[in-house]
C-alpha cells in the first residue's frame, strides 16, 4: 500500500528552516561586505584557506541530489549506481591536476574566461553560451530537489514550496556573492555531513545492524539479511560498455563544470588548492560512502518491509527512512541539511552564470565598460539566472537527479575538451575550438532521447537519458575535432595569420610557470594525434551495438 | 629528466591513476562480470573494493598529486631562472658581437 510521506508536525519544520537561513544569510552578508570587484565577486579575491576551500568544494559538488536523487536511483539500479556514483569524486582532483593550478595562476574567473584568452571572443561566446545552459540544467535539478524538501517539510504543494524556497534561496546567493558561497559552503557542509551521518547511523542501530558508529562502511553484517530480499542487490548488471561510458561522459564531465573549477581559482595559492583538494576527498568520500549506505537501507527497508514507494516518492527515500527510524525533530533536521545541500550547489551554479554573462559575454563584447558596471551585471545575471531555474521547475521530470547527469555529458563534450587541450597543447586554436564545441554539442543533443527520441544509441531509455551513450560518441569525436581542425587550419596560411601564435604560447608557457617560451614545451603533434587515435576508436564502440 | 618532462609524465600518470581509483568497478566488471563470491568487511569484494578506492585510494592519491605538484614548482622556478639566465646571457653575446 502506498503512503504519504510527509512531517506531521510543520512548525517543527518552520522552526528548522528559519534557524538555517537566518543563519546563512548572516554569514552571505558579513562575509561578502568585503566584496568590492568582480574578484571578490566571482573567485573571493583568491583569498580562501586549504580547509574552508576543501569543504566549500565538497559542499558544492555534493548537490541535493546526493540527499535525495541518488537515493532514488539506488533503489532503482543498485549496485551500477553505487560504480556510477563513486566516480564523481574524481572531479576536483582531475580539474586541480589538469588546469585548475594553471588557470588560478593566470588569473582565470571562470573556464570560459580561459577560453576567451586562449582561443578569442567567438569561442569565448560560444563557450560561455554552453556553459550557461549546463548551468541551468545543474540549478534546475537543485531548485526541483529544494521544492520537493519545502513540500515535505511545510506540508505546502511543490509549486508553492518551489516559489516560496526559490526566492528565498535567490535572494541570499545574490547577496552573498563568492565570498557568502565559501564560506555558507564550507558551513553547510559540516551542517550537511551531521544531518546525514549520524540520523543514518540512528537507522542502521534500528535496522540491527552492528556497524552503526560508522554508517559509511560498517554494515556488512546486513548482507547476508539484504541477500536474502533482495538476492541481486549486488548484481553488476550491466556490461563493460555501460560501465566504460561513464569515463567520457561522467568524469569527463565533472571536470568540464565551471561551477567546480571556480572553487579552485578561490584558493589562496597553488599549494592550499592542492592541499583543499586533499580536504574535498577526504570528506566528499565520507559522505558518499554514507550514501551508498542509505540506499543500500532504502532497498532493504522497502523489500523487508513490503513497503511500496512510488515513482514520484522514490527521491525522499532518505526523508522516508528518517521518518520511519527516527524522531520527527531528526526528520526536520535531515530536510534542512538536504536543502543546505541544495543550496551551496545553486549557489555555485548562479555564481557561475553570474561570471559567464557579465565577464565571458558582455565584458567580451564590450571591453570597456566599468568595473562598478560589471558588479551590477553580474548580479543582476545570478538572480535572473535563479528566477529562470524557479520558472523552469514548475514542470520537473521525473527523478531529478536525471537532468543534472545530462548536463555532465554535454559538458564533456563542449567544455572540457577545449580547456585541456588549449592548457597541454600549443596548436590548439580556435577553429579546432569552435568546431568541436559547436558540431560535437550538437551531436550530443540530436542523440538524446530529448530531441529527437529515435535517434538515441543504446536503446536502453535510461542510459540514454543520463547521457551516457551520448557522451561516449559526442565527448572522444569533440576531441578529434578540436585536434584534426587546428592541425589543419594552422597548415592554411590565409586562417594560420589570423591566430596570435606568439601569444599563445607566451599564455601556455607563463599558466605552467614558464617565464620564457620553448617552441619544444607543450608542442606534441604525436600526443595530440594518439588521443584523436584513441577517441576515433571509442567514435566506432559509441556507434556499435550496445 | 627536466621539469616540463616531469611535469607531462606525472599529469598523465596522476590522470590513469585517478581514473582507475575512482572506476575500479569496470575492472571488476571486466574480469567478473557477475561479482565475486569472496567477501571482504562482510562484503563481496567487487561491491567494497570500489567503495574503499574510490575514497581512501583517492584521499591517497590527492596527497601524492599535492606532494608532487608542490615539488614541480620548485623544479619550474629553479628551470626558469636557468632560462632566464640563459636567453639574458645569449642576448648579452649578441649584442657585443653587433657592437
Amino acid at each position: 500500500m502506498e503512503q504519504s510521506w510527509q512531517l506531521s508536525n510543520t512548525s517543527l519544520g518552520i522552526a528548522f528552516l528559519v534557524a538555517s537561513f537566518v543563519v546563512f544569510y548572516l554569514i552571505g552578508w558579513y562575509s561578502n561586505r568585503a566584496s568590492k570587484s568582480v574578484a571578490d565577486l566571482y573567485i573571493a579575491g583568491g583569498t580562501i584557506g586549504p580547509l574552508a576551500n576543501g569543504l566549500g568544494m565538497a559542499s558544492t559538488y555534493m548537490s541535493l541530489a546526493t540527499f535525495l536523487g541518488v537515493t532514488a536511483l539506488i533503489l532503482k539500479l543498485q549496485v551500477p549506481f553505487v560504480y556510477m556514483w563513486i566516480q564523481f569524486i574524481l572531479a576536483i582532483p582531475l580539474i586541480t591536476i589538469l588546469f585548475g593550478t594553471s588557470l588560478r595562476r593566470m588569473g582565470a574567473f571562470t573556464p570560459a574566461h580561459f577560453v576567451r584568452e586562449r582561443y578569442g571572443k567567438t569561442a569565448a561566446v560560444v563557450s560561455a553560451c554552453w556553459m550557461i545552459l549546463i548551468m541551468l540544467m545543474y540549478a534546475l535539478g537543485q531548485m526541483i530537489g529544494i521544492a520537493k524538501a519545502f513540500e515535505t517539510l511545510l506540508g505546502i504543494p511543490y509549486a508553492y514550496g518551489l516559489a516560496f524556497g526559490g526566492l528565498l534561496i535567490v535572494g541570499y546567493i545574490t547577496l552573498g556573492g563568492m565570498y557568502g558561497a565559501s564560506y555558507n559552503a564550507a558551513f553547510q557542509m559540516v551542517m550537511m555531513g551531521i544531518a546525514f551521518i549520524i540520523p543514518l547511523g540512528a537507522i542502521m542501530k534500528a535496522m540491527g545492524s552492528s556497524g552503526w558508529w560508522f554508517p559509511p562502511l560498517l554494515y556488512g553484517d546486513m548482507v547476508k539479511s539484504m541477500l536474502e530480499v533482495a538476492p541481486d542487490f549486488f548484481d553488476p548488471k550491466y556490461g563493460v560498455k555501460w560501465y566504460f561510458a561513464l569515463i567520457p561522459s561522467l568524469t569527463l564531465g565533472g571536470i568540464g563544470l565551471p561551477h567546480l573549477a571556480m572553487r579552485v581559482f578561490t584558493a589562496s595559492s597553488l599549494r592550499s588548492a592542492r592541499a583543499a583538494m586533499v580536504w574535498y576527498a577526504l570528506i566528499l568520500g565520507m559522505v558518499f560512502s554514507a550514501t551508498y549506505t542509505m540506499g543500500f537501507a532504502g532497498v532493504y527497508f522497502s523489500q523487508s518491509t513490503g513497503t511500496v514507494i512510488s515513482p514520484t516518492d522514490a527521491d525522499k527515500i532518505t526523508i522516508i527512512l528518517n521518518l520511519v527510524y527516527n524522531p520527527e525533530w531528526v526528520t526536520a533536521l535531515v530536510i534542512v541539511g538536504a536543502i543546505a545541500a541544495g543550496l551551496s550547489t545553486l549557489n555555485g551554479n548562479l555564481l557561475a552564470i553570474g561570471a559567464l554573462v557579465a565577464q565571458d559575454i558582455i565584458s567580451t563584447l564590450k571591453p570597456n565598460l566599468a568595473e562598478k558596471s560589471k558588479m551590477v551585471i553580474g548580479y543582476v545575471a545570478i538572480a535572473t539566472a535563479g528566477i529562470v531555474s524557479i520558472l523552469l521547475a514548475f514542470k520537473p521530470p521525473a527523478f531529478l537527479v536525471v537532468s543534472i547527469l545530462w548536463a555532465f555529458g554535454l559538458a564533456a563534450t563542449v567544455s572540457a575538451p577545449l580547456v585541456i587541450m588549449g592548457v597541454w597543447w600549443k596548436e590548439a586554436n580556435k577553429y579546432g575550438a569552435i568546431a568541436a564545441s559547436l558540431i560535437a554539442g550538437l551531436v550530443y543533443i540530436l542523440v538524446s532521447p530529448y530531441v529527437a527520441p529515435s535517434i538515441t544509441l543504446s536503446g536502453d531509455a535510461l542510459t540514454d537519458k543520463l547521457g551516457l551513450s551520448g557522451a561516449l560518441l559526442s565527448a572522444p569525436l569533440s576531441f578529434i575535432i578540436l585536434i584534426v581542425v587546428s592541425y589543419v587550419t594552422n597548415r592554411i596560411p590565409s586562417l594560420a595569420v589570423r591566430i596570435p601564435r606568439h601569444e599563445t604560447e607566451k599564455l601556455i608557457e607563463s599558466i605552467h610557470g614558464w617565464s620564457t617560451v620553448n617552441p619544444m614545451r607543450y608542442n606534441s603533434t604525436a600526443g595530440a594525434f594518439t588521443i584523436a587515435g584513441i577517441c576515433a576508436v571509442l567514435v566506432i564502440w559509441a556507434l556499435m551495438p550496445w | 629528466m627536466n621539469a616540463y618532462k616531469k611535469e607531462v609524465y606525472s599529469t598523465i600518470i596522476l590522470t590513469i591513476l585517478f581514473i582507475l581509483a575512482g572506476h575500479t568497478g569496470l575492472i571488476f566488471v571486466l574480469f567478473a562480470p557477475h561479482g565475486l563470491k569472496a567477501t571482504f568487511m562482510g562484503f563481496p569484494v567487487h561491491y567494497i573494493v570500489p567503495i574503499l578506492t574510490g575514497w581512501i585510494g583517492v584521499v591517497i592519491l590527492t596527497l601524492v598529486a599535492g606532494y608532487v605538484g608542490n615539488q614541480l614548482d620548485e623544479e619550474i622556478a629553479k628551470d626558469r631562472e636557468v632560462d632566464v639566465k640563459e636567453t639574458t646571457s645569449v642576448s648579452r653575446t649578441y649584442s657585443r658581437t653587433t657592437a
